[in-house]
């Protein structure tokens, strides 16, 4: 008989600390200068999976803990984006992920409020993209804006750090994750944070419905979806 | 002398200055001079300038040589005088009365902006001037590619209304046109604290523009921005295509000009370049002077570094800021973005600044940097701006259409990277250094020639840089 799962665990929301740093130390360390206000414009970017996205909404929840007016907006090509940008003039912190998608008129209310933060004075923008600013295509006026503040490639994780990462995120979820279930995995998967956070995820879902231990034959049977 | 042989001597003189001055010096400085046979004797040539700055400039820097050439094309001593030219285009156009106007707003302005915008913006705010103090001249840094710029900048601000209007500054993005026509807007308002200046990007002055429709507040609108002494927009660019705005500022314009009060206006492009400017205003934008501003050469760049290390009260060594000058390129922002980047390493590492920091620091973005100039980078990049085969770039075809971009593209590989001109010929189709060589003095000598091509290398050295 199958044991029935209670789903109530919530998910680790993205948050600073549980976020396993690499090589972005100093990126760290600029975005406590920016939630702190001593920084205030920052472009992050580096590949699909590489955090940008976890960093981004662990500086706004950080921002809000704050009493701050922070808002995260993920970018896309849809008109409203004019009113989104719009409605947030008065954030204290605004973060806009994938800036890539923006549209032309998309792109002009991203320009104005960048001119209208800096002109304002206290308020930070952390903006993310997949590539450096001058390679996104956009608007130059807009780029050479981006490239202005703080810019940091997000660099992705090794594979020994990506191995740490899950080993950590197992533990927020209660068990520990044996290394050799990692390294099949590293060896076998997708290799990009999310998609790895998510099956380490699936990996104690279906441990606890089929009540086995983790073990590199139940990732097996996961992966190949039996 | 006959009226042909001053007109022949005219163009004769036109000639020797477009090989001697920069593109961006002609158009500012012998371009707009007019030849006028009519006040014109046997021994006194009359040039009329279209504006006091102008002919100042003209009379000290450039009178002499055009007196020595005529003295060798006449064979005797020819005198020359330079008058200013009346403001006679004001009388060809006819000013439309303002309450004339009831033109639908086309449906892209009544998307710009949302109502909370709009609000914090409006017309309620305009008490205030707008100005960044920090943008003010002694912290403008000049060199060569802005010199020009600037001199017109602070004749300005010392004799607004009078000089010149409009001044038309003109560039690429991140050159410090802003900064500079902010500095200005600071030195009248230091000199006279109870001028009315505003300084607006042209994108928010759309925004007011569609705000004024909407609430039926035109004539408060109206009453706001004839009532300045100095209006400075920015990136005027931004209303081309926007015909209800365009409508507006005209009147503004007009309004300004004929009060004597001053309007200075930034451009990414040459007015006559600018796309969806109607032509009534792109033939205003030219009545007083237009300056360009150019990419800062690498002592500026320097310098910009320096200054800017010194503003944030920081000791920047000179080589590091060297080192920085050298490797970034494009604009003035992207530079600063460099130099943050430094300091924020520096601070994260608890290191000194040094030459192996700033090295170790910029890693990333060089790496980007270098990554980008290849020669196949730059075949491609070139190719695919003239819509033609990459293949092209090495082929044996010797058309029209396919040599000059093929020339420019030697031109740009000779600028953007260190490979020896052989290497390049090598790249393009096994061709000789010398070949290279005779596509890069081609450009050159186009780039002075024709503003097109000046343009179009420029655009891409921007894009190839990024």
């Amino acid at each position: 008989m199958k044991q029935l799962l209670l789903d109530i665990t919530p998910s680790p929301s993205p948050a600073l600390d549980n976020f396993v740093p690499g090589h972005n130390r100093e990126l760290l360390q600029t975005l406590d200068e920016i939630i702190a206000g001593k920084e205030r414009f920052v472009y992050l970017w580096g590949a699909t999976g590489c955090g940008r996205s976890h960093l981004l909404q662990a500086v706004v929840a950080v921002a809000a803990r704050n009493k701050l007016n922070a808002v995260y907006i993920k970018c896309s090509s849809a008109d409203d984006m004019n009113a989104t940008f719009g409605t947030h003039v008065a954030a204290d912190c605004v973060a806009v992920d994938d800036v890539k998608f923006l549209n032309a008129s998309g792109q002009i209310s991203l320009f104005n409020l960048y001119n209208h933060i800096r002109d304002e004075g206290h308020a930070r923008l952390l903006v993310s993209g997949p590539v450096a600013p001058a390679q996104l295509g956009l608007r130059e006026d807009l780029v050479t804006r981006l490239g202005w503040g703080l810019v940091y490639q997000v660099h992705e994780l090794t594979d020994d750090e990506k191995v740490r990462a899950m080993q950590k995120h197992a533990v927020s979820l209660g068990f520990d994750l044996p290394k050799e279930v990692s390294d099949y995995l590293l060896r076998h998967g997708q290799r990009d944070m999310p998609t790895l956070i998510e099956t380490i995820n699936a990996l104690d879902r279906r441990s606890l419905v089929d009540q086995r231990q983790i073990t590199v034959p139940l990732l097996c049977e996961l992966l190949e979806g039996r | 002398m006959t009226m042909r042989t001053a007109e022949t001597f005219w163009s004769s003189c036109f000639g020797y200055f477009t090989k001697e001055l920069s593109s961006q010096q002609f158009n500012t400085w012998i371009k707009p001079l007019q030849l006028d046979l009519s006040n014109s004797t046997p021994d006194q040539i009359v040039i009329t300038a279209p504006n006091r700055f102008v002919q100042q400039w003209v009379k000290e820097n450039f009178l002499a040589t055009i007196e020595n050439l005529a003295e060798s094309h006449f064979s005797k001593v020819v005198k020359f005088k330079l008058n200013l030219e009346n403001l006679k285009n004001t009388e060809n156009e006819e000013v439309p009365k303002e309450n004339e106007t009831s033109e639908i707003l086309p449906p892209i302005i009544k998307k710009q902006k949302s109502e909370s915008v709009l609000k914090e913006k409006g017309p309620s705010q305009q008490n205030t001037s707008r100005l960044n103090p920090t943008f003010n001249f002694d912290s403008f840094v000049t060199g060569k590619a802005n010199q020009l710029a600037r001199a017109a900048a602070i004749q300005v601000a010392e004799f607004p209304g009078t000089a010149y209007n409009p001044l038309f500054i003109y560039g690429a993005v991140g050159l410090g046109k802003t900064h500079l026509i902010q500095a200005i807007g600071n030195l009248v308002l230091s000199q006279n604290k109870k001028a009315k200046v505003r300084y607006i990007h042209a994108e928010q002055y759309v925004s007011d523009v569609v705000s004024a429709y909407r609430h039926k507040a035109f004539d408060e609108f109206k009453r706001y921005y004839h009532s300045l002494d100095l209006l400075l927009v920015d990136d005027i660019q931004f209303i081309g295509g926007k015909n209800r705005t365009q409508e507006e500022f005209f009147y503004a314009f007009n309004a300004l000009v004929e009060a004597h009060k001053q309007i200075i206006i930034t451009c990414d492009s040459y007015p006559k370049e600018i796309t969806g400017m109607e032509e009534r205003l792109v033939s205003r934008f030219g009545w007083g002077l237009t300056v360009a501003v150019e990419p800062p050469e690498l002592e500026m760049r320097v310098a910009i570094l320096l200054k800017k290390a010194l503003l944030e009260k920081i000791t920047l060594d000179e080589n590091i800021a060297f080192f920085i000058a050298k490797h970034i390129r494009s604009n003035v922002r992207e530079l600063e973005g460099a130099l943050k980047r430094v300091l924020a390493y520096s601070r994260f590492t608890g290191l000194a600044l040094s030459l192996e920091l700033a090295r170790e620091s910029l890693k990333d973005l060089l790496a980007i940097q270098n990554r980008q100039i290849s020669i196949e980078n730059i075949q491609n990049t070139v190719a695919d701006y003239y819509k033609i085969k990459v293949a092209e770039m090495y082929s044996k075809s010797r058309t029209r259409t396919v040599v000059r971009p093929r020339q420019m593209a030697m031109a740009i590989a000779k600028e953007l990277t260190t490979l020896s001109l052989p290497n390049i010929g090598e790249a393009f189709g096994g061709r000789d250094h010398t070949t290279v060589l005779h596509g890069y003095r081609k450009i050159a000598e186009l780039r002075v020639s024709d503003s097109n091509t000046n343009k179009d290398f420029n655009t891409l050295i921007h894009i190839l840089r990024g």
